[in-house]
Formats: C-alpha cells, sequence, structure tokens
C-alpha cells in the first residue's frame, strides 16, 4: 500500500516544486500525496483511499515525481497536466527545434532565456506542455519524453 | 443480402432469431460489412475542445462533430501508430455508443462512483472527466493484464481522482458505498461484429465458452448492493443477446428493490425488449436502450439505467 506523505514531508516536495519551477504550493492544496516505492502520485483528496482493502488495492491517482539518482524528476504525465502552473524552468521550442531533440536525443541551445538553470526543465511547444528535458553545462539539453512520444513527434516533424 | 458460407457463424444465425425485433434488420446485416468508425473522445481534464481539435488539423487529421461537444469523427488520417495527440493525452479513441452508459449515469463532480469492469477505461476515464476531475473513482477489474491497460490510460489522461484495484466485481469487498455504480460487463460482444468484405469471414468474435449470463447477474445484484440509498447503476453491454441484457435486469427486478428509469440520451435507440422467444419480462425493461450499430453507425449497446430504492436520483 502507498503512504501518505506526512506534513512536513509533503511541503519539502512541493517546496522543491516551487523552487524549481515556481510553482505556488497553495495549487496542491486540493490533493494528497502518496509515496510508493520511489515514486509520489498526487491523488485528490477524500478520506477514502486509505480505507480499501490492502488485497485489492493497485493504484491511486496520478505519478506525480520519482526519484531518479538522488534528484527528483516529475514525470512526463505531471508535467503534461500541471506544467502550465510553472512560472521558471519553461523552455519553449518551435517545433521544428522539437523534432530535432526528439530525433537526436538532444541539442545544443544556440541562446538560453536568463530564467533557465541547469536541470530538469519543462518542455512546451506552442501553448502544449510536452515533458522533461535535462538541461547541462554548455546549453546541453537532453531528451526524457518517453520513446513512443518523441517518435510521434518525430514523424510530426519530418526532416 | 445473402451471407458467405463463410459468415455460417453461429452468431449470424442467432442474429436472424431478432429479425422482427431489430428495425431495418436488411440495414443491420449490410452494416456488418462496413468498417467500423473511429471516434476520438477530447479528454477535456488536460486540453480545451478547440484547442485539442486545431492540434488534430496540424497533425493531419480530418474530422466532423457528433452530438456530444468532446466527440469528433475522425474521416481520414495517415498515422499507422498512435498521434502526438494521444501522446499527450488530450485524446481517447471511443465509440459513440460508448459514451452512452456514461451519459446516462450521469456522474457529477464531487460524487463517489464505482466502475465494477472498467479496463481498458474508457468509460472510467470518461467518468473522470464528467466529475472534472473531482469526488471518487473507483475503477475495478478483474484481469491483471487488463489492469495494466486501465493503469496506463488513467496515467496518459493526466487522472488526479481515480483508485485502481483489481478483484472480481462479483466478490468485491467494499468498505463503503456509491452515489454511481456502472458495470459494462463483460459480454458476447456481438455489438462489435463486422464480416470482412473479402473473406466473408466474422471479426472481433469473442472466444470463449463462459457462462456469461451468469456473471453478469452476479455482477449486476453485486453492484446494485454497493449503492448508497437512492443511489444509481447503470448496466451496459455492447451486445444484441436478449440474455445478456433484457434477461439479467429483469433478474435484478426480480431479487431487488430496484426501479428502472428512463434514459435520456442524444442519439437514437430502441426500447428493450420485453418478451422473447416465449419469455416474458418485466414491463419497465421498455425503459432499457438498444442501439443498433446500423442506425448510429457505431457499435451496438444495451443501457440500462436503474434507482435504488425506488427513489429519484440523488441530489447532485
Amino acid at each position: 500500500m502507498p503512504r501518505l506523505l506526512k506534513t512536513e514531508q509533503r511541503h519539502l516536495l512541493l517546496e522543491f516544486f516551487h523552487e524549481r519551477f515556481g510553482m505556488d504550493q497553495g495549487h496542491f492544496d486540493p490533493f494528497d500525496i502518496f509515496a510508493f516505492s520511489r515514486q509520489a502520485f498526487l491523488f485528490r483528496r477524500q478520506d477514502k483511499a486509505l480505507d480499501w482493502p490492502a488485497s485489492s488495492f493497485v493504484r491511486c491517482g496520478l505519478p506525480f515525481v520519482r526519484n531518479v539518482a538522488g534528484y527528483l524528476k516529475p514525470t512526463t504525465v505531471f508535467v503534461q497536466r500541471f506544467g502550465n502552473l510553472a512560472t521558471k524552468n519553461v523552455l519553449d521550442m518551435e517545433m521544428e527545434q522539437v523534432g530535432q531533440l526528439c530525433s537526436n536525443g538532444e541539442i545544443i541551445l544556440s541562446a538560453l532565456p536568463a530564467s533557465l538553470d541547469t536541470g530538469y526543465v519543462i518542455i512546451k511547444m506552442q501553448q502544449h506542455y510536452l515533458g522533461i528535458g535535462l538541461l547541462l553545462e554548455g546549453n546541453r539539453l537532453l531528451c526524457r519524453f518517453p520513446k513512443a512520444m518523441r517518435e510521434a513527434i518525430s514523424r510530426l516533424t519530418p526532416g | 443480402m445473402n451471407l458467405s458460407p463463410q459468415t455460417k457463424h453461429p452468431f449470424i444465425t442467432k442474429l436472424y432469431e431478432y429479425q422482427e425485433l431489430i428495425p431495418d434488420f436488411e440495414g443491420l446485416i449490410d452494416h456488418l460489412y462496413r468498417p467500423m468508425p473511429v471516434y476520438f473522445r477530447i479528454n477535456t481534464i488536460k486540453t480545451g475542445v478547440d484547442e485539442a481539435k486545431n492540434f488534430l488539423r496540424q497533425e493531419g487529421v480530418e474530422f466532423q462533430d457528433t452530438i456530444i461537444p468532446e466527440l469528433i469523427k475522425v474521416v481520414h488520417h495517415n498515422h499507422k501508430r498512435p498521434l502526438l495527440s494521444y501522446h499527450l493525452g488530450y485524446i481517447y479513441p471511443q465509440a459513440l455508443s460508448s459514451c452512452m452508459p456514461v451519459l446516462a449515469l450521469d456522474p457529477r463532480p464531487g460524487e463517489m462512483v464505482l466502475d465494477m469492469c472498467a479496463a481498458p477505461g474508457g468509460k472510467a476515464t470518461y467518468i473522470a472527466q464528467r466529475m472534472e476531475d473531482t469526488g471518487f473513482v473507483v475503477a475495478n477489474d478483474r484481469k491483471r493484464g487488463r489492469i495494466t491497460s486501465l493503469l496506463a490510460n488513467v496515467k496518459r489522461l493526466g487522472i488526479t481522482n481515480t483508485l485502481v484495484t483489481q478483484a472480481r466485481g462479483e466478490h468485491l469487498d467494499l468498505p463503503y458505498k456509491f452515489d454511481k455504480v456502472l458495470v459494462d460487463a463483460p459480454c458476447s460482444g456481438q455489438g462489435k461484429y463486422r464480416i470482412d468484405p473479402v473473406s466473408g469471414t466474422l471479426k472481433h468474435v469473442v472466444k470463449g465458452k463462459t457462462d456469461l449470463s451468469a456473471i453478469q447477474k452476479a455482477l449486476i445484484k453485486r453492484a446494485f448492493d454497493t449503492l448508497k440509498p437512492g443511489g444509481i447503476l447503470v448496466y451496459s453491454t455492447c451486445t444484441l443477446s436478449v440474455e445478456e441484457n433484457e434477461e439479467v435486469v429483469d433478474f435484478l427486478l426480480n431479487r431487488r428493490r430496484a426501479k428502472l428509469l428512463a434514459l435520456e440520451l442524444p442519439i437514437d435507440f430502441s426500447p428493450g425488449i420485453t418478451q422473447f422467444k416465449g419469455k416474458k419480462y418485466n414491463e419497465q425493461l421498455e425503459l432499457t436502450g438498444r442501439f443498433y450499430p446500423h442506425r448510429i453507425d457505431s457499435v451496438g449497446f444495451f443501457v440500462a439505467k436503474i434507482a435504488k430504492d425506488g427513489t429519484e436520483a440523488p441530489a447532485s
């Protein structure tokens, strides 16, 4: 069974999203956060989920963030749903650029907005929040989209 | 229409048993030779209807609007593999008639809803969407393999209000009761059958010899017992079989204080059957709905809306 994060753990997690992406913690007031294995889940708050018999419980809520090699990495589905709450470390890219990123797995960005720091960034194309990229020193951006989605983007942006 | 020898499947023989009951029966036989149209439901949890339509156009999808604002009928698209819209969780491929059980259930924000046979999640995720991703949805299914697709769809569509469980619906152990319950029961799937116009063989045939009617009766009874007083149960299948539809609902009406409610749905349907092969069923069954493939250009469906203890729907 997943465990409900205590107030302090919840605060630490949401503080990360506030610091890294400028997401106001208040946006997540209607949700509980559950931890299971190395992943946290965002679940619409009500008092019933934990009463469910463990024998048939499979999962509750939306995968939210996971621990990857000691770093917190937001999930693609979380970014697609809640990326619009981010006010920093959001990279707005042209379709052609996103296509290159997906085809090659990484690109070197020629210029970066000042609001971007190295680490995980949210990638946006037009008004669509696509997923996560990893920005490294030297303006190197690594694609962290799921493979099937990368293929779908590559098909949409041939060449 | 004369059916080719290869189509002498028991289903075809069985279908002729309904000849007198199904309006424009020849039209139904003709329709079996046509490909099933594709519909996309737009997931308004993640995007707006217009926004998704614009993106689909960018992806080269041609479509028409339907009577349901969030459902579009695909006229043409070149992609053999899932679209980016699919990976972004903007769309769920869902038949027009498959939306009807959810519209009949009419889930509202803040309610507690159980989908007893939920995988792969088309109706459970539509329920969550109609509830604006609030309240509480329990999406249950029996088989581990099917749970995987249910989990993937709940995740892809960005849903936060759903608990996924794995248990036999008829033995579901519940710590609480629900406002609304959907039983989209496992069935013979006759409403999905197609005849390959080239080979003449029947496609989408469900294999196995399980006593479906017995399972369906156990499911509907258990589902009814999980409702709060005044709660609403919707029972649906994608088959034309009277034994799997009216007879199952009749079974419930004979064993519980259940009352059928009239369906108010946006597409054409025929009333349920009250007499078949010498058997008489409860007169209330006229309030159930039969959605015939040739009348709606979609999968054949059966929908019954049932209230507990004869009361009306709970106040929302």
